[in-house]
């Protein structure tokens, strides 16, 4: 039922700036280095810096909204959670701080809706 | 000879096991006559000796003292300057080990091979970090075991307990939970989590900021000007947090270096619990997180154990408590089973099956053929808590007509989106040319028992490949020549 198709993060990002309507064949790339340095994807670095500039929420950060469930919120937790706690240990300073904000915004909301432990 | 040792190379506090004759691990202590040492290295300015331990903590020049290396040892731009020579992480560690490693085998012979611990959720770089730091301290590593698995094996052996148990390790620097299932002499990792940065240096530091404002309220001062004399007051705060956890209330007297004056500095349990809650519930977040990774609910769980120094906070006995329904349970002396673990380890590693940390896999760009969708996700080859050694394979497919160059990156981490793991290497792999796409290539992924990655791309119609072990480079990290060479080196220098 599913096709995995390789998408290496260099071409998903040439795809995304070509503005031909037919994509080129990529042809030799130039050889990277079998080896990088660990490194949080440039996606990551992007949504860090589209991070809106008005300060918003704890409830608003994790996307948590008015008619959610408390299973829901439980759930939602989950997964900021885990996202968020590996993010705090990046080499990246930006993804580092911002993963410090959701983490104590996820608290927040935790305490606020499942109470202080 | 020791035959089977053990080594805790903690981010506060360092010890050495070994196993004696009767199969019980011991502690053995350092010249100094303490069982544990301080994971603090001092580069004297006067004299060519590096001290390790509580001389080079006391030492009090901050320039020249290095504390908690260990938090630094997955990054690989990370140096130290001193006297105009770099120093990484690696050399800095291998320097507590060739303390430990030069006092100990006074007591118990030559020291060749060892088992070194490690926190849960080290990455590779962090990992490989510590094998060199071993090999230049003269010892080989015969295994890296977590820190949590260590400290079960012992908890196991010490209290002879069956089932499930969860391990909460909250140490000076890093939280790990680890959940394992005893049967017998076997013991079966089922998850690893861990948090960094989350420890009793945390809590130290809040202390430090609450020292700060009742001095600055009493005198109209700043406690502090320089360095020296912050690292002085944080370690008053330790003794103060450690202090209340055997009283309800504590007082201190501070003044800074500047004569504005002395404060009477008031503490509480309570108003240190309020201090730290916030991180407690991160604690607790991580718990729930294992307990989700393993598929339990806390009720399964047989036994709570209690491990690392900031365990004996209170308030964290009371959280699991009323989280498990239990009484959680110390294992013996919290700072010391760790070492021991790893002694017990050293022999009885074959019975215990480990899981790989982290989950591995590469990107792909993923079509739903039932609805239409298709999304780049992190297509994961290797899951999470995959039992170790173990190999896996997925076949993809080529994206382009004549692709001349396959791309494969390497992830690390759970998420499903990209934006949210790692990108810890890439494999290139030239194919012949005028193919169309959809070309099958099959990424098998190995991990291996010191939990260390390789990568294998095999282009199916051409049968090109290329393997690679996932390797870093980075001006803290060394290459052989460098290890070599360091290790010469650190074999020459006093270290006392």
């Amino acid at each position: 039922m599913f096709k995995k198709i390789l998408q290496s993060l260099s071409k998903s990002q040439q795809a995304k700036t070509q503005t031909a309507p037919t994509r080129q064949p990529s042809g030799p790339m130039p050889m990277a280095p079998t080896g990088a340095a660990t490194s949080r994807s440039n996606a990551a670095k992007a949504a860090t810096a589209e991070a809106p500039a008005t300060p918003v929420g704890p409830e608003e950060l994790c996307g948590i909204q008015g008619k959610m469930s408390k299973d829901q919120i439980a759930a939602r937790l989950k997964l900021l959670y885990r996202r968020f706690n590996r993010s705090a240990s990046s080499l990246d300073p930006k993804v580092r701080d911002e993963a410090e904000k959701m983490l104590t915004a996820i608290v927040s909301v935790r305490e606020k809706h499942f109470g202080e432990i | 000879m020791a035959e089977y040792v053990g080594i805790d190379l903690g981010t506060t506090l360092s010890g050495l096991a070994y196993l004696k004759p009767d199969g019980n691990p011991e502690i053995v202590p350092n010249a100094d006559g303490e069982r544990l040492t301080p994971s603090v290295v001092f580069f004297d300015g006067h004299e060519d000796v590096k001290l390790v331990g509580s001389a080079a903590r006391d030492g009090g020049e901050p320039d020249r003292t290095i504390f908690q290396i260990k938090r630094h040892m997955d990054d690989p731009e990370h140096l130290v300057e001193i006297d105009g020579k770099k120093w990484t992480p690696a050399e800095i560690s291998a320097l507590i080990l060739a303390k430990l490693k030069r006092d100990c085998s006074k007591i118990i012979g030559d020291i060749q091979e060892v088992v070194i611990t490690v926190p849960a959720n080290f990455n590779e770089l962090a990992r490989k970090s510590t094998i060199a730091a071993a090999e230049m301290a003269g010892m080989k590593v015969r295994r890296l075991v977590n820190e949590p698995t260590a400290a079960a094996v012992y908890y196991a052996h010490s209290q002879g307990v069956q089932g499930r148990i969860l391990v909460y390790d909250l140490g000076g620097g890093t939280l790990d939970v680890t959940i394992l299932d005893v049967q017998g002499d076997s013991i079966r990792i089922l998850t690893s989590e861990g948090a960094r940065h989350l420890g009793g240096s945390n809590f130290d530091e809040l202390l430090l900021d609450a020292y700060a404002e009742q001095y600055s309220k009493q005198t109209n001062a700043k406690l502090w000007s320089d360095e020296r004399h912050r690292r002085r007051i944080l370690h008053a705060t330790e003794d103060a947090k450690k202090m209340l956890s055997k009283l309800q209330r504590v007082n201190d007297t501070v003044s800074n270096d500047s004569n504005d004056g002395i404060a009477r500095i008031d503490l509480t349990r309570d108003s240190f619990e309020k201090m730290i809650r916030h991180m407690l519930t991160r604690t607790v977040l991580l718990v729930e997180q294992a307990l989700d990774s393993a598929r339990l609910k806390a009720a399964e769980i047989d036994h709570v154990v209690l491990v690392g120094g900031s365990t004996r906070i209170p308030k964290v006995k009371q959280v699991l408590e009323k989280m498990f329904g239990k009484s959680p349970k110390s294992c013996g002396n919290v700072d010391e089973c760790v070492a021991l673990g790893a002694a017990l380890f050293a022999k009885r590693s074959a019975r215990i099956q480990e899981v790989c940390n982290a989950s591995y896999g590469t990107l792909a760009m993923v079509y739903n053929a039932k609805t239409g969708e298709e999304k780049l996700l992190n297509s994961i080859v290797i899951p999470k808590n995959t039992p170790i050694p173990c190999s896996r394979t997925q076949i993809y497919q080529t994206s382009e007509d004549n692709e001349r160059v396959i791309e494969v990156d390497i992830t690390q981490g759970e998420d499903e989106d990209p934006r949210y793991v790692d990108i810890i290497g890439k494999i290139t792999l030239e194919v012949p040319p005028n193919r169309p796409k959809g070309c099958e290539v099959a990424v098998t992924f190995s991990y291996d028992e010191n939990q260390r990655v390789r990568a294998l791309v095999v282009d199916k119609q051409s049968g090109r490949s290329r393997e690679v072990a996932v390797s870093y480079k980075g001006a803290g990290v060394l290459s052989e020549d460098e290890l070599k060479k360091k290790t010469v080196s650190l074999r020459q220098m006093r270290i006392e």
